[in-house]
């Protein structure tokens, strides 16, 4: 039996007034890809930031690598440091002067009290090897501000890949790109996990990506209507039920 | 020319000049490094509006009769955590909500000083600040709380970065978005408090924003601005002192100008570099 990574029981999250996410239970395996699928609104973010703690919960639990998440989001720091979030759209303060290799640098670092200084050769060749790997060493004396979108989204992997994890939370991390820096972003994206071993959940629109790429798949709207292989969760019932009859007649046509 | 040198050499060594430089540097370095933060953190008229509410601390002191200087500290830090606390409970926009507290606390603490008959007179002096004035407890405290500010900013100072630029990623770290605040906002409001009396409630927001923005124009990396932040903070005092002594102006406005001088010509040094290419 392979180990769980993520576990998620009956997590029902609120947002204003209306249960976003009801009563949702899934289990992530150690190296495994699961996608959550579902329409706009089916509370698909919501769902990863409450596994994160960035948003509260209203009932449930979490464990992520078997350490539950306290009500109030904490977890150790040695477990904070295995996990990586890219959120949608990496929106930021254009005006924040920050470089490259500043950023990458963040994703090493274990944000708790420490002189600026400690690990400085350990932590300047992590950053060096992470940015080589993505191909971006060139960038790294750049302003985070004036990267193209593809550039951006290779440095935010180096972000996660400067320092060993178990688990990446992606919620639609490619959204921005065009169809080429989508097609690199994935293939450099599973380049990475072959080789990382990490387990990843993802939240994706790209339907064909998911059937190509992910183990499991887990349709929400809301509540979780199925989970399963790709083959099993995105059959033309199960879609239909997730984002409505209409969507999976289009589907069929095209 | 020696002679106005020599003039200002022997006006430095008298001692309240020395504690008026000290003062100064000590407030710019801290003005500069939390200023930094403060503006990538739209936090800038956050700090105004502090500094001028604290023109009701003082005038609360003094109609009761305590040292102003006393009630000063305890009050800014109470006063900046009643309204983070009301900005992120009220769904109105900041800047109005914070232009109301303003000029209410100032409107209110006028008032208040018109039943204290014999500070009628030190308004001016509450207004812009008597850098002359600074005594040696002020500078330790000063001191003390630059230490402060060096020690939890240096220690903290990666995860003050990943805040400022993504609170999610933050969050996603582990980090408390809402413990970092409340000891940013802590630390801001002693340093404007601390402040107040040599620069006075209406300049010292400039300690904060002037420096920090002139460091943006010129750096290219996080940690080289906040550095150049602090940098900037304590030239323009040490300059601004000197000029005020040798054309007997002003201490506090006298730095403010030569902030505005250091941010001007940040901001024109690009193009100065482009005309002397073409």
């Amino acid at each position: 039996m392979k180990e769980v990574v993520l576990a998620v029981e009956q997590l029902t999250v609120y947002r204003e007034t209306y249960a976003a996410v009801q009563d949702v239970s899934f289990e992530l395996e150690a190296g495994t890809d699961t996608a959550i699928v579902g329409p706009n609104g089916a509370g698909k973010s919501t769902l990863v930031q409450a596994i994160l703690g960035i948003l509260p919960r209203q009932a449930g639990d979490v464990f992520i690598l078997g350490q539950p998440l306290s009500r109030r989001g904490f977890l150790t720091p040695a477990i904070r440091q295995q996990i990586a979030y890219l959120p949608q759209n990496f929106l930021f303060d254009r005006r924040i002067p920050i470089t490259v290799e500043e950023l990458v640098g963040l994703g090493w670092d274990k944000l708790g009290f420490q002189v600026p200084w400690a690990n400085r050769r350990k932590r300047r060749y992590a950053i060096r090897e992470a940015l080589a790997r993505v191909d971006a060493a060139h960038l790294s004396h750049q302003l985070i501000s004036g990267l193209s979108g593809g550039e951006t989204k290779r440095v935010l992997l180096a972000y996660c890949l400067v320092h060993p994890r178990r688990l990446l939370l992606l919620d639609e991390a490619p959204a921005g790109l065009d169809v080429r820096g989508e097609s690199e972003f994935y293939q450099l994206l599973y380049q990475l996990k072959r080789e990382q071993g990490w387990a990843i959940l993802q939240i994706s629109h790209d339907l064909d990506m998911v059937r190509r790429n992910c183990d499991r798949v887990l349709c929400l709207n809301r509540t979780l209507l199925c989970q399963g292989i790709p083959e099993v969760a995105l059959s033309p019932d199960n879609l239909s039920a997730a984002y409505g009859s209409e969507f999976v007649r289009y589907r069929h046509q095209h | 020319m020696s002679t106005e040198l020599t003039r200002i050499i022997e006006l430095f060594q008298l001692p309240f000049m020395q504690r008026a430089l000290l003062g100064g540097i000590l407030t710019g370095l801290m003005g500069g490094m939390l200023g930094s933060f403060t503006i990538l953190r739209q936090l800038s008229f956050f700090s105004d509006a502090l500094g001028h509410s604290a023109l009701l601390g003082i005038s609360i002191g003094l109609l009761i009769g305590i040292n102003p200087s006393v009630v000063l500290l305890p009050f800014a830090v109470c006063f900046a955590l009643g309204v983070t606390y009301l900005l992120e409970r009220t769904r109105l926009w900041t800047d109005a909500l914070l232009n109301i507290i303003y000029s209410s606390s100032l409107a209110i603490a006028i008032i208040t000083l018109s039943f204290v008959g014999q500070y009628k007179g030190g308004l001016n002096n509450l207004l812009f600040g008597d850098i002359l004035a600074v005594r040696e407890l002020d500078l330790i405290f000063s001191a003390v709380l630059l230490l402060v500010c060096i020690v939890f900013i240096g220690l903290t100072l990666r995860t003050q970065m990943l805040l400022t630029l993504h609170e999610p990623l933050a969050i996603a770290r582990g980090v408390s978005v809402f413990l970092h605040r409340t000891a940013f906002i802590v630390l801001l409001s002693l340093v404007v408090g601390i402040s107040i009396k040599a620069i006075g409630v209406l300049l010292v927001s400039a300690f904060v924003v002037i420096p920090a923005c002139a460091a943006r124009l010129l750096s290219r990396t996080f940690t080289n601005y906040v550095v150049l932040s602090a940098g900037l903070g304590a030239l323009s005092a040490v300059i601004g002192m000197v000029v005020s002594a040798a054309f007997n102006l002003p201490s506090g406005p006298s730095i403010v100008a030569t902030q505005l001088t250091i941010f001007l010509t940040a901001m024109a040094l690009p193009r100065l570099r482009v005309l002397g290419q073409g």
